[in-house]
């Protein structure tokens, strides 16, 4: 699968055409790894070091390494998702279809389509950009990306139903931008925000 | 999974097999299709696992039991 979608070039403020993908390989992990964390990473100790940010401003993802997933490429349950624009990853996300179900009274028990990594390019997030002096690149990666996810839930008959852990940096964008609804804290994860989508929050945000 | 392509089977199923079948897609609000393809996506992951020297377990907390599942 490759489909083009549109992402907003920062710079001129139009929309550029972008792909979205599923085709990731080892390679892209790479990528990942060798262009986007040493950012992740810059990011994460000029924040450390600052006396005025808070803990929450810090990216918890600076010590991730996609490499270690490349014996999940060829799962069936796993479901790697990658926007590519001009040559360069610009985001990408794991997707589990089976394991997870809802915890909202109102669907528990209920199949869904779980997001357990999702990640933009450091030069499209302002949070990590900021601290290092420079503007961000592209916008609507993580919206387009979230999307897909949305979509693969209604493919597999989930009906859009998805939940996620989000990292403390992240839940303003699950909770403001996506809607999600904040279910509760995890204390067999690491204390995160379990969200979750019902199929109705992910008819709305299909249709914005 | 790059290659989206579907391809069509006739899938036998003894009568018990069937209202199982039916029995649990109308509880998970799925498709028999969608089941299935669920079933055989849980099938692969737990098999790679078990592979990797892990084990599965199923837990009481009421009983503090805990009992290995021995795959195929």
């Amino acid at each position: 699968m490759r489909i083009p979608v549109e992402i907003k070039d920062n710079s001129t403020g139009e929309l550029v055409q972008a792909h979205l993908f599923d085709a990731i390989t080892v390679e892209h992990f790479t990528e990942t790894h060798e262009e986007w964390r040493p950012i992740v990473r810059a990011a994460a100790s000029k924040l450390a070091a600052s006396t005025t940010a808070a803990n929450i401003d810090i990216p918890g993802h600076f010590h991730w390494d996609w490499r270690r997933k490349e014996g999940q490429l060829n799962l069936l349950a796993i479901h790697f998702y990658g926007i590519e624009h001009l040559g360069k990853l610009q985001g990408m996300m794991k997707l589990e279809s089976v394991g997870h179900v809802c915890r909202l009274p109102a669907q528990q028990g209920k199949p869904l389509i779980y997001i357990d990594y999702f990640e933009v390019a450091p030069w499209n997030v302002k949070q990590i950009m900021a601290p290092l002096g420079k503007p961000t690149k592209y916008s609507s990666v993580g919206t387009r990306l979230f999307e897909a996810a949305v979509r693969l839930s209604i493919e597999e008959g989930f009906k859009g139903r998805v939940a996620l852990h989000s990292l403390s940096a992240s839940e303003r964008f699950y909770l403001e931008v996506c809607k999600m609804t904040p279910v509760g804290r995890d204390s067999g994860k690491q204390n995160l925000l379990w969200c979750e989508f019902t199929p109705e929050q992910a008819q709305n945000f299909i249709k914005d | 999974m790059a290659d989206q392509t579907k391809r069509t089977m006739t899938l036998n199923l003894t009568e018990a097999e069937m209202s199982v079948l039916e029995e649990l897609s109308a509880q998970k609000e799925l498709s028999k299709t969608a089941l299935i393809r669920q079933a055989l996506r849980l099938f692969q992951l737990v098999d790679a696992r078990l592979a990797r020297g892990e084990k599965i377990l199923f837990e009481d907390e009421k009983k503090k039991a805990k009992a290995e599942l021995v795959f195929l």
